[in-house]
């Protein structure tokens, strides 16, 4: 088991960080969940969480998130995202040229990585982020905004990385 | 030219389905449960099958070695219409194919092992 200590305290978990993470980890290990699975109920789960921030009055409105290209309120978009999930701590979205941007996360800012908060012991990736990002942004978008480019997430040293396309 | 991965991929999994008559559909998946390649048909969800032939062979093959059963060769899913026949093709990656209730096992299996064999040698 990892220094689950060590990870709470560096990464500023809350106890839903730690119970998603290992409980994904969980299904994961028993082989119930890969990141083809995950893709899918990202979806899913992206549609209940517009429920909620339209159950609470908190949708953002489009036409008023800052940004002079489609990147850049993809960008905010993210920021908002985030702010609300408290996904990740240390991420950036950069803009990769046509009309593709990256969304680089420091990995050991994560808080809910199946792998690295969860402990999970498998093979591959178990990221929920780029196809919850996508799918999320598109409901809140009204309109297919964003498209996820690579499959899940690719790991690059301490980056994880996912390559969206934004459409115009 | 040598032809792309994907094209010898489709060409494996045509000759496949040529030589078993009544195997309907047929993809190549990750063990992450991401297609890498497939023959399957318009109303089929290719991300769903990736995601749960790779979910079936895993948990199956976990079974197997909590029950003592040794290494898993295959999972076959009978249904009232038909099979579903899955195989590892080496670490990373599995075959999934749709198959008739007409078929002949003994063809589908002996077919099958010589699809992974080519598979193995381009994976």
């Amino acid at each position: 088991m990892a220094d689950i200590k060590k990870v709470v305290l560096e990464r500023d978990l809350n106890p839903y960080h730690s119970f998603f993470a290992s409980f994904f980890a969980g299904l994961g290990e028993l082989g119930m969940l890969n990141q083809g699975s995950i893709n899918i109920v990202a979806k899913r789960a992206a549609d209940y969480l517009y429920a909620y921030l339209d159950a609470k009055d908190i949708l953002p409105d489009l036409d008023a998130v800052p940004g002079d290209t489609e990147a850049e309120v993809v960008k905010n978009l993210i920021l908002y995202i985030n702010k609300i999930l408290s996904m990740v701590g240390e991420y950036d979205l950069q803009e990769a040229g046509d009309n593709t941007v990256v969304l680089l996360i420091a990995g050991n800012t994560c808080r809910i990585c199946p792998k690295g908060v969860g402990g999970a012991e498998v093979k591959g990736t178990l990221c929920p982020i780029p196809s919850l990002l996508e799918a999320l942004i598109n409901k809140i978008a009204q309109k297919d905004m964003l498209e996820l480019i690579t499959a899940g997430i690719e790991k690059e040293g301490p980056t994880c990385k996912a390559y969206f396309k934004v459409i115009n | 030219m040598v032809p792309t991965i994907s094209a010898q991929l489709d060409a494996i999994l045509n000759k496949f389905e040529r030589n078993v008559p009544h195997v309907q559909a047929t993809a190549v998946v990750s063990t992450d449960g991401l297609v890498i390649a497939s023959r399957l048909p318009n109303d089929v969800e290719e991300d769903r099958i990736g995601a749960m032939g790779a979910a079936i062979l895993s948990i199956s093959s976990r079974s197997g070695d909590e029950l003592d059963r040794g290494e898993m060769t295959r999972v076959l899913v009978e249904g009232k219409n038909g099979y579903i026949l899955i195989r590892s093709i080496g670490e990373f990656a599995i075959l999934v194919a749709l198959v008739e209730k007409d078929v002949r096992l003994g063809m589908l299996f002996y077919e099958c092992k010589k699809c992974i064999e080519e598979l193995i040698e381009i994976l």
